[in-house]
C-alpha cells in the first residue's frame, strides 16, 4: 500500500472572492506561503511541485515567488478538475518513491474575473488536436459550455431512473445549506430553499441555475510530505491512505456520449474500485466525504458509483436527507463548489484535511477517514485521507 | 531601436511574431484614430444589426498594424514602399490577431517581406510589404 | 476572399447594362476632390500611432506622415453629407439595385511614393478601373469592382495610390438581416461586410476525419467502417480499435435516428446561435451515435425517443452540419 507513506502536512488558501484584484502568480503564492505557514515549513524546505494542466503559474513561477530553491520533482495533472486529488496522488508519490521530501500542490485562477469556464469559446474546437477533434463532434452545434455537456448526462440519469429536477434541488439546497455557516464559504449565511430551486432560470435543460456551481477567484494550496515527518510537523497529519486517478473505456472530456450507458460515471467507478481496494475500507467506513459538485446531477452519480447507495438510488438518499450534516454521508460540510468557492477541487481537498483535524466549521464528529474526489465527466482523480 | 542592415537580413529570415488583443478598445481606437465612423467599427448594436456578430477591425487599421508589424522589425529608418493586402475574415473585438512574416525576396535595394495575421476564424490579412534600408546610413 | 469564381455563362440585359454603366464610370478618367480637411499633422499622426500600437519614432522625429496613414487625410469623417460624389458611387448603386446587396472588401494595396509631410494638404483623386463579373464565388454570384486612388500634395506629383478592390454579391441566403446596403463612401469606407456573417463554431478536421465532413456537403452521413473486421464507428478514428486494421472505409447512413438524450441550451449566449436550441445525441440504426442539433420542431417537443431524420443545414458559405427533424415532417 503506497497510501500510509505519504501525508498532507499543511492547508492554506487565499480568499474566495468573485474579482481578487490580484495576478493568477500572486493568489498562487499567497496560498503556499499559507500552507507552508500552516505545516509549519519554510519555503526552502519546498523540493517539489505539482498543479493542474489548465494553471497558468507554471511551477518555477511560483517557485521563484515564494523563494523556494532547487526542485527534484514537478509534475502537472490533466483534465480540467479531474486533476485535483491527482496532483495529491502524484506529490504523494514522489514522496513516497524519494524523489521529493516536501512538495506543495497548488491551483490558482481568477476564474470570475478572468477566463470563465462557464462561457462559450468559439476555440475549442478550432485545432485539429486529438482534443480540437474530438471536440468538433459537439463544439459545431453549439454544444460548448460545461453545463451544456453535463446536461446531456442528466436528461438521460432523469430518464433512466426516473428522476426530477427536484432531485437535483436536493443537492444544491444541502450544499447551500453547508455553506451557510462556512465563514469562508462565498455564500455564507445565503442558504436557498427549494422552491427558489425551482424558480431559478434554465441554463441548459434540464439544468437550473441553482444546479451550476459559482464561479470564484481564488486558489489553495496543499503541503504533501512524508507521513513520519508530518507527525513530526506542527499539524496532525490527514494521511493519504488511497489514492487514484481514473479513465473508463470510450473516454472523452465531458462528452463521452458513445458508451452504451449515460447515466452513470464509469471513470468514478475505477476511480472508487482503487480507493476501497487500496485502501481496505468500505463505503461504512468513511463517515463524510467530499464529492466533486460543480453540477448537482453528478453528485447523485458519484454517490452511486463509490457504492454509497445501489444506481438510481441516489435521489432516495438524497431525499431523507442522507447527504446533510446530521444524515448517513454528510457531503461537501464546506457546502463544495456549489457554496464555497469554485477552486476546481482544490478546496474540497482542503475540506477533508480540517474534517480529519477536527478544525472544520462544520465538523462531523467521530471523523478517521474521508473520501474526497475530483471533476466529474472528465478523466478523474480520488483520494481517502486518514487520521494518523 | 536600431535599424536592421543589409547583412542582418536574409531571404528566408522569418519575423518575430506579434499578437495584438482585439479589445474594444482597440478596435474603437484604431477606427477613431483612422477617421473611420463607420457604426460596425465601433457600435455593437449596428454590427450585430448587419449580420456581424461584434465590432470588428477596419481595414485602414489593418495597414496600420501590418506596417507597424514589419517597421516593429525593421527599425524606424526602414522605409515602406508598398503595402498589398488580400483581405479575408472579419478581425472582432474579442479575437486575437497573431502575425507572423518571412523575406521572401531581395530586388535590388527593395526586400520584400510576406505577413499573414491570423484570428481565429482564419486569415485575416495575406499581405506583402515592400520595405528598404537608408543606404547613406552610418552605422 | 480569393478570386477562384468563374464567369458564368447566362449574360442578361441587366449585365450587359451594368457592364456599360461601368465602362462609362471608368471612362470619366480621374475625378479629383477637394483638398483634405486638415494638413498633416502631428496631433493626428500621434493620436494614430498611439492607437495603432506602433512605437517608431521616426514620423515624429522627422515631421512626416506614417505611409499607411496616407488614406486617413481625406477621409470624410463623421458629417457625411459634406463628401462629394466619386465616379464608384454610381457603379456601386446599381450593383444594389440588381440585387447584389452585400459587399466584402478583398484586396488593399497601397504604394508610398514619398512621405507626406506636415504641413501639406492632400488631396484625393479616384478613377474606378473595372468591373469583373457576374462571377460564382464562395459568397454567391457577384461581380468585383476596382477603383484606383491617388494622393498627391501640393503638386502634382504623387505621394501615394491605393488600388481597392471589393466583391459585390447576391447574397445567397438571408439571415436574421437583409444584407447590408454598399457603403455610401466606397472610396473611404472600408466595412468588411459579407451578407452572411462566417459561422464561428468551426469543425476541426484532418486526415482522420474529413470524409464525414465531405460527406456532410454532399448531404450524406458517413459512418466510418472497417474495412477488414466491418465495425462501424463513430466518432472516427485512424485506427480500428477491434482489429488494429488501418484499412478504412464508410457506410452511408440511412439518415434516420432516435433522440437518445438531449438538452436545450437557453444560457450563455452561444456565437452564431440564436437561443434556445437543442442538442440531441442521436442513436442511429446502423449501431453508432451522434451528436447534432434538432430543428424544425419547438423544443418543448422534442423527448427522448423521439424519431428523427437528417437534414443539412448552410451555416455560412462554407460550413455545413447534419442536423435532425422529426420524422413526420
Amino acid at each position: 500500500m503506497f497510501g500510509t507513506r505519504a501525508a498532507i502536512a499543511g492547508i492554506g488558501a487565499t480568499e474566495f472572492s468573485k474579482d481578487s484584484g490580484r495576478s493568477e502568480l500572486r493568489l498562487a503564492a499567497e496560498a503556499v506561503f499559507a500552507a507552508l505557514d500552516d505545516a509549519g515549513l519554510d519555503p526552502s524546505d519546498v523540493d517539489g511541485m505539482v498543479t493542474f494542466t489548465q494553471d497558468t503559474n507554471q511551477e518555477i513561477a511560483v517557485a521563484r515567488e515564494i523563494g523556494a530553491g532547487e526542485l527534484t520533482f514537478f509534475s502537472r495533472v490533466e483534465y480540467g478538475g479531474g486533476a485535483a486529488c491527482g496532483t495529491v496522488a502524484h506529490a504523494a508519490m514522489a514522496v513516497a518513491t524519494g524523489m521529493a521530501r516536501t512538495v506543495v500542490c497548488y491551483r490558482a485562477f481568477n476564474e470570475r474575473s478572468g477566463r470563465r469556464f462557464g462561457q462559450p469559446d468559439a476555440r475549442l474546437g478550432g485545432q485539429p488536436t486529438s482534443q480540437g477533434l474530438e471536440m468538433s463532434w459537439h463544439v459545431p452545434f453549439g454544444l460548448m459550455t460545461p453545463a451544456a455537456w453535463v446536461a446531456m448526462f442528466a436528461q438521460r440519469y432523469l430518464h433512466t431512473y426516473g428522476a426530477t429536477s427536484e432531485d437535483f434541488g436536493r443537492v444544491a439546497v444541502a450544499m447551500r445549506r453547508h455553506a451557510a455557516t462556512n465563514p469562508a464559504a462565498w455564500f455564507y449565511q445565503r442558504p436557498i430553499t427549494l422552491e427558489e430551486h425551482q424558480a431559478s432560470r434554465w441554463i441548459v435543460e434540464p439544468l437550473r441555475l441553482f444546479d451550476c456551481c459559482q464561479e470564484s477567484d481564488g486558489a489553495v494550496a496543499l503541503v504533501v510530505t512524508s507521513a513520519e515527518r508530518a507527525r513530526d510537523l506542527r499539524r496532525s497529519p490527514a494521511v493519504v491512505t488511497a489514492a487514484a486517478q481514473g479513465s473508463a473505456e470510450g473516454q472523452m472530456m465531458m462528452t463521452s456520449y458513445y458508451r452504451d450507458d449515460m447515466s452513470g460515471l464509469p471513470e468514478m467507478s475505477v476511480v472508487g474500485r482503487r480507493l476501497w481496494e487500496m485502501s481496505g475500507l468500505k463505503p461504512q467506513d468513511v463517515r463524510t466525504a467530499i464529492l466533486y459538485d460543480h453540477f448537482t446531477p453528478f453528485v447523485l452519480a458519484q454517490l452511486e458509483e463509490l457504492g454509497f447507495c445501489g444506481r438510481g438510488e441516489a435521489p432516495g438518499f438524497v431525499r431523507d436527507g442522507g447527504i446533510e450534516l446530521g444524515g448517513r454521508l454528510p457531503v461537501n460540510p464546506h457546502g463544495g463548489q456549489l457554496g464555497e468557492a469554485y477552486i476546481h477541487g482544490m478546496n474540497g481537498i482542503a475540506e477533508a484535511v480540517r474534517q480529519i483535524r477536527g478544525t472544520s466549521a462544520n465538523q462531523v464528529s467521530g471523523v478517521e477517514h474521508v473520501l474526497v474526489t475530483a471533476g466529474t465527466g472528465v478523466p478523474t482523480s480520488g483520494l481517502i485521507l486518514s487520521a494518523g | 531601436m536600431r535599424t536592421l542592415t543589409e547583412d542582418q537580413i536574409e531571404i528566408g529570415a522569418v519575423l518575430p511574431e506579434l499578437s495584438i488583443d482585439l479589445t474594444p478598445t482597440v478596435v474603437v481606437s484604431t477606427a477613431l484614430a483612422t477617421m473611420d465612423f463607420t457604426p460596425v467599427h465601433h457600435d455593437v448594436e449596428g454590427a450585430r444589426a448587419q449580420g456581424s456578430k461584434d465590432i470588428f477591425l477596419n481595414i485602414l487599421t489593418t495597414m496600420g498594424l501590418v506596417e507597424r508589424y514589419v517597421t516593429d522589425w525593421t527599425g524606424p529608418e526602414a522605409i515602406i514602399r508598398r503595402i498589398n493586402v488580400k483581405l479575408g475574415v472579419p478581425a472582432y473585438a474579442g479575437d486575437r490577431l497573431d502575425f507572423n512574416g518571412t523575406v521572401v525576396t531581395q530586388d535590388g535595394p527593395d526586400y520584400t517581406v510576406e505577413v499573414r495575421g491570423k484570428v481565429s476564424l482564419g486569415d485575416h490579412a495575406t499581405a506583402t510589404v515592400t520595405f528598404t534600408l537608408p543606404s547613406d546610413r552610418t552605422i | 476572399m480569393t478570386e477562384t469564381g468563374t464567369r458564368t455563362d447566362t449574360g442578361t440585359s441587366s449585365e450587359d447594362a451594368l457592364l456599360e454603366l461601368a465602362e462609362k464610370q471608368a471612362a470619366l478618367g480621374e475625378v479629383r476632390g477637394g483638398p483634405a480637411a486638415d494638413p498633416v499633422n502631428i496631433p493626428m499622426i500621434r493620436h494614430w500611432l498611439d492607437a495603432m500600437g506602433d512605437t517608431n519614432r521616426s514620423y515624429l522625429d522627422q515631421g512626416i506622415a506614417p505611409p499607411a496613414m496616407a488614406q486617413v487625410w481625406t477621409m470624410p469623417g463623421v458629417r457625411r453629407g459634406v463628401k462629394e460624389r466619386s465616379p464608384v458611387d454610381d457603379v456601386l448603386a446599381a450593383l444594389d439595385a440588381a440585387g447584389y446587396t452585400g459587399v466584402v472588401a478583398t484586396n488593399c494595396e497601397q504604394t508610398y511614393h514619398r512621405p507626406a509631410r506636415v504641413g501639406e494638404r492632400l488631396t484625393a483623386a479616384t478613377r474606378f478601373s473595372g468591373l469583373v463579373g457576374p462571377k460564382r464565388t464562395a459568397l454567391g454570384e457577384g461581380y468585383f469592382a476596382t477603383w484606383n486612388v491617388t494622393w498627391y500634395g501640393e503638386g502634382d506629383a504623387p505621394v501615394a495610390e491605393m488600388m481597392f478592390r471589393v466583391l459585390k454579391f447576391r447574397p445567397r441566403r438571408r439571415r436574421e438581416t437583409p444584407a447590408p446596403a454598399s457603403g455610401s463612401a466606397p472610396a473611404a469606407s472600408s466595412a468588411q461586410r459579407s451578407g452572411v456573417a462566417p459561422y464561428p463554431l468551426r469543425p476541426a478536421q484532418n486526415r482522420d476525419t474529413a470524409f464525414f465532413w465531405e460527406g456532410v456537403r454532399q448531404g450524406e452521413l458517413r459512418i466510418q467502417s472497417c474495412a477488414d473486421c466491418g465495425r462501424l464507428r463513430h466518432p472516427p478514428g485512424p485506427v480500428c480499435p477491434s482489429c488494429r486494421s488501418t484499412n478504412r472505409s464508410f457506410v452511408v447512413a440511412r439518415g434516420e435516428g432516435t433522440v437518445f438524450s438531449y438538452v436545450v441550451h437557453h444560457h450563455p449566449p452561444v456565437p452564431g446561435r440564436e437561443m434556445p436550441f437543442v442538442v440531441a445525441v442521436v442513436e442511429l440504426p446502423e449501431g453508432v451515435r451522434i451528436v447534432g442539433n434538432v430543428v424544425d420542431c419547438p423544443p418543448d417537443a422534442v423527448g427522448i425517443g423521439m424519431e428523427l431524420r437528417a437534414t443539412y443545414r448552410a451555416m455560412d458559405d462554407e460550413v455545413i452540419l447534419p442536423m435532425w427533424a422529426p420524422r413526420e415532417s
